[in-house]
């Protein structure tokens, strides 16, 4: 599972999203530019309101900004596109779809013959550790295996970056903390480049190279927190809570 | 790593094995007896009255019987299908298709509004002048009453159920990289607004079985040609038999229906 792109750079170059209100107009992101590098892990972490999610669907191509662009290894991204695998908090699984259908689903609109395709949805399954679930209906999988199943339909087609909006958001604390380490697995046995928006500082700290912190009013990059933290990270580690007491205090302006 | 899936999985699926409604053993019972209870006043009014007013349910059978045995309710049933089936198809087609397109396109839908709600509340009925225009006192005539009636319906369930459909898996099939209209009505739309498109047909055949009736009241043979044929004579046994023909019919296909519907939402 090598990555089809040999580059996935990502560029946030200048992005700004405005929207006319009843007060007037509003500025959910102001100008917010970083880069991504190939194969790494990078967190955009902020309060709510500062335009996390809306900076993940310009990315994703879901919404247009009305200002700047976004690269995706050196091509703008116009519209949404198979070299995105996108992750949603509510996984949006196709109910009526097995988990093998679901995974399935970004692989039946190419050229892929259907030998390899299963083979592909086989390999997949077993990623995400649901061997044994495919031919079960969403409805019957609690929310983390649900998340599991959103995790490989979007790696299905192999796409050059992985795209996830607080994944681990609607799961217990618990299912929270083993989906991490496995997305931290899957991360290292494919290489992806990974963006993840998330709330949570210390899943941040966990997980990212590197933090983009935003704050809000406008919405907007204030900080890159570079973490130098070897893995697995533990949070009784005291170099990790040194991270989290910055990142916090980043994001409550301090 | 997928350690703890089975416990995961043990949770969710304890919900999916819900007894079956409805299909216990008191409530067949409860139901026998109802229609024991139902013929039993019949027969009883029926004692007080002259058979050309209320026939006995016993007068019913009888008749029921020789009509079916005769070979008339079969032609009869068969010329009324000729009809039936041709006008669920066409109004059920139809009507999923053009509710799917209209809930999808917002310019179609604009466009469309006014017009929809001005056919919308004309009765299938009112047509009979077309249907003897267009196609004359025939089957396809009788079939166009029926189509009308199974178009709305259809028409309504689909709109509806595209309408319901969420954005956000549009947002995951775009991302997937599904393009274009057709694509995406194909992979997510229908699929997703499938329950109340399977609804839509279901309703939609039951009210063909009651506009069979309607549709021959201009002349053409069937079901409910019996049906006025017998009444204009006083044969009420004979008008409650056909009407029973009928609800037999609604019943096969509803149940044959629900199957297939159970069947095809079995992910629900």
């Amino acid at each position: 599972m090598n990555t089809a792109r040999s580059d996935s750079r990502v560029r946030i170059d200048g992005v700004s999203k405005h929207y006319d209100a009843d007060g007037g107009v509003v500025r959910a992101l102001e100008n917010v530019s970083f880069d991504v590098t190939d194969g790494e892990f990078v967190c955009i972490v902020g309060p709510s309101g500062c335009g996390k999610t809306t900076l993940f669907r310009i990315i994703a191509g879901l919404d247009d900004a009305t200002d700047g662009e976004v690269y995706l290894g050196g091509d703008r991204v116009d519209g949404p596109t198979p070299d995105m695998g996108v992750v949603f908090q509510e996984y949006h699984l196709f109910p009526w779809r097995t988990v093998r259908g679901n995974v399935a689903f970004g692989l039946e609109k190419g050229d892929v013959p259907k030998p390899d395709r299963q083979q592909r949805v086989e390999e997949l399954v077993e990623l995400v550790g649901l061997a044994g679930f495919e031919d079960s209906y969403p409805k019957a999988l609690s929310g983390g295996m649900k998340q599991r199943v959103a995790i490989a339909r979007a790696l299905a087609a192999d796409p050059a970056l992985l795209l996830m909006d607080e994944p681990f958001g609607a799961v217990d604390a618990q299912t929270r903390e083993m989906l991490q380490t496995e997305l931290l697995e899957i991360w290292a046995a494919t290489g992806k480049t990974v963006l993840f928006v998330t709330h949570d500082v210390e899943e941040a700290v966990k997980l990212a190279d590197r933090i983009v912190v935003m704050g809000k009013e406008p919405g907007r990059v204030d900080e890159v927190v570079d973490v130098d933290l070897s893995r697995p990270r533990t949070r009784s580690d005291a170099a990790f809570g040194e991270y989290y007491e910055r990142v916090l205090g980043l994001i409550r302006g301090e | 790593m997928a350690t703890d899936i089975g416990n995961e999985l043990e949770g969710a699926t304890a919900d999916e094995a819900l007894p079956l409604a409805g299909i216990d053993g008191s409530r067949a019972l409860l139901g026998s007896l109802g229609i024991v209870v139902f013929l039993g006043l019949w027969h009883v009014a029926a004692l007080f009255q002259p058979a050309y007013v209320l026939p006995s349910p016993l007068a019913v059978g009888e008749t029921f019987y020789t009509e079916a045995a005769s070979g008339e309710m079969t032609t009869a049933l068969g010329q009324s299908i000729q009809h039936w089936l041709p006008g669920a198809v066409v109004g059920t087609t139809l009507g999923v298709a053009v509710g799917i397109a209209l809930a999808w396109s917002p310019l179609l839908d604009d466009l469309s509004a006014p017009v929809v709600r001005l056919l919308r509340p004309v009765p299938p009925l009112a047509l009979i002048g077309f249907a003897i225009a267009w196609f004359g006192i025939n089957n396809a005539g009788a079939a166009f009453i029926i189509a009308i009636g199974a178009f709305w319906i259809n028409f309504y369930a689909a709109y509806g159920g595209v309408e319901g459909v969420s954005d956000d898996l549009l947002d995951v099939a775009r991302s997937l990289g599904v393009e274009g209209d057709l694509e995406l009505i194909k992979s997510v739309v229908i699929p997703a607004a499938s329950p109340e498109i399977m609804t839509g047909i279901r309703t939609g055949l039951g009210r063909c079985w009651m506009l069979v009736v309607a549709s021959e009241i201009f002349g053409v043979p069937g079901i409910g040609r019996q049906i006025f044929r017998a009444g204009q004579n006083l044969q009420v046994d004979g008008v409650i038999a056909y009407i029973l023909v009928l609800s037999l019919m609604f019943l096969l296909v509803d149940t044959a229906f629900r199957a297939v519907q159970r069947r095809v939402l079995q992910w629900r």
